[in-house]
C-alpha cells in the first residue's frame, strides 16, 4: 500500500499510465484530492520534460518511478538515463512583471519546487536520480 | 478538452471541460485566436469542468491574456476547482488575472 514502482519509456503517452497510477496510489492511501492533483502535477512536468528533450539517440529507454509513503511523507524518486540535467539549476520564472511583459515559460520546474517540501538532485553511475519529498496533511 | 462557445452581452464565454495539459492546450490556444480574430475583446474562461491544468495550459492562458491586452481587451477566469487554486496562485496568476468564484459573479465584473 506504501510503496509503488512504475516503470515508463520514453514516450509522452505513457503519462496517462503514470498519471492513473498516482490517482489509485493517493485514492488507497486517503490522500487529499489537492496532494494527488499536485503530484500528478510534479511528475507530468518533470517527466515530460525528461521524455522530450533528454533523449537524442532515438531508441527506447525506460524511466523508473517510485512513489513511498511513510509517516504521513510522501518520497518520490525518478532515475533516468537520459542526459544530465539538474532541475534545481533553472532559472526561477518571471512573477513580478505586469501581464504584458510577462515571459513565457519556466513554470513547470517553479510548480515542482514550491509544491514539494524536498528536491535532491544527484548524478550517478550515467543516470540522473531526483528525489522529492512531500508532507501530506 | 471540450469547448462550449456562448455569448452573453459582448462577453464571450468559452466553457472549459476537461484537461487542460500538453496534448489539449492547442484546442484552447486556437480558439482563442479565433475569438480574437473575430474582433472580440472581452472573454471569460469557465474553469468549472476542468479537472487538470498543468503549466503548457496555464502558458496558454498567459498568450491568451497577453493579445487580449494588446487589444484592449480583458480576460476573466473562473469557477476554478478549490484544488487547483493553490497553483494558480504559485504561478503568479491571481496577480494578473481576474478571477470569480461563478460565472454569474465574473460576468458582473466585465461592467
Amino acid at each position: 500500500m506504501g510503496d509503488i514502482v512504475v516503470r515508463l519509456s520514453n514516450q509522452l503517452a505513457e503519462l496517462d499510465r503514470l498519471a492513473e497510477e498516482v490517482e489509485s496510489f493517493g485514492e488507497r492511501n486517503a490522500f487529499p484530492r489537492k496532494v494527488i492533483y499536485q503530484v500528478r502535477l510534479v511528475l507530468d512536468e518533470l517527466l515530460t520534460n525528461v521524455i522530450s528533450y533528454g533523449f537524442s539517440d532515438g531508441k527506447e529507454h525506460e524511466i523508473e518511478i517510485r512513489m513511498r509513503l511513510e509517516d504521513s511523507r510522501l518520497h518520490l524518486c525518478i532515475e533516468d538515463d537520459a542526459a544530465a540535467f539538474d532541475p534545481l539549476q533553472a532559472e526561477e520564472p518571471d512573477l513580478r512583471s505586469p501581464a504584458e511583459d510577462r515571459a513565457i515559460g519556466g513554470l513547470g520546474i517553479h510548480l515542482v519546487r514550491k509544491l514539494m517540501d524536498s528536491v535532491r538532485y544527484e548524478r550517478r553511475d550515467g543516470k540522473n536520480r531526483l528525489f522529492l519529498e512531500k508532507n501530506i496533511s | 478538452m471540450e469547448l462550449v462557445e456562448k455569448t452573453t452581452g459582448d462577453v464571450v464565454v468559452l466553457v472549459l471541460n476537461g484537461r487542460l495539459d500538453s496534448n489539449t492546450s492547442k484546442i484552447l490556444e486556437d480558439k482563442v485566436m479565433e475569438i480574437l480574430g473575430q474582433g472580440h475583446k472581452k472573454l471569460l474562461m469557465d474553469f468549472q469542468d476542468v479537472d487538470y491544468i498543468n503549466s503548457t495550459g496555464l502558458r496558454v492562458l498567459l498568450l491568451a491574456l497577453q493579445q487580449l491586452k494588446k487589444n484592449q481587451g480583458k480576460l476573466v477566469l473562473c469557477s476554478i476547482k478549490d484544488y487547483m487554486k493553490e497553483v494558480f496562485e504559485i504561478s503568479g496568476y491571481t496577480e494578473i488575472f481576474p478571477i470569480f468564484a461563478s460565472q454569474d459573479e465574473a460576468i458582473k465584473g466585465f461592467a
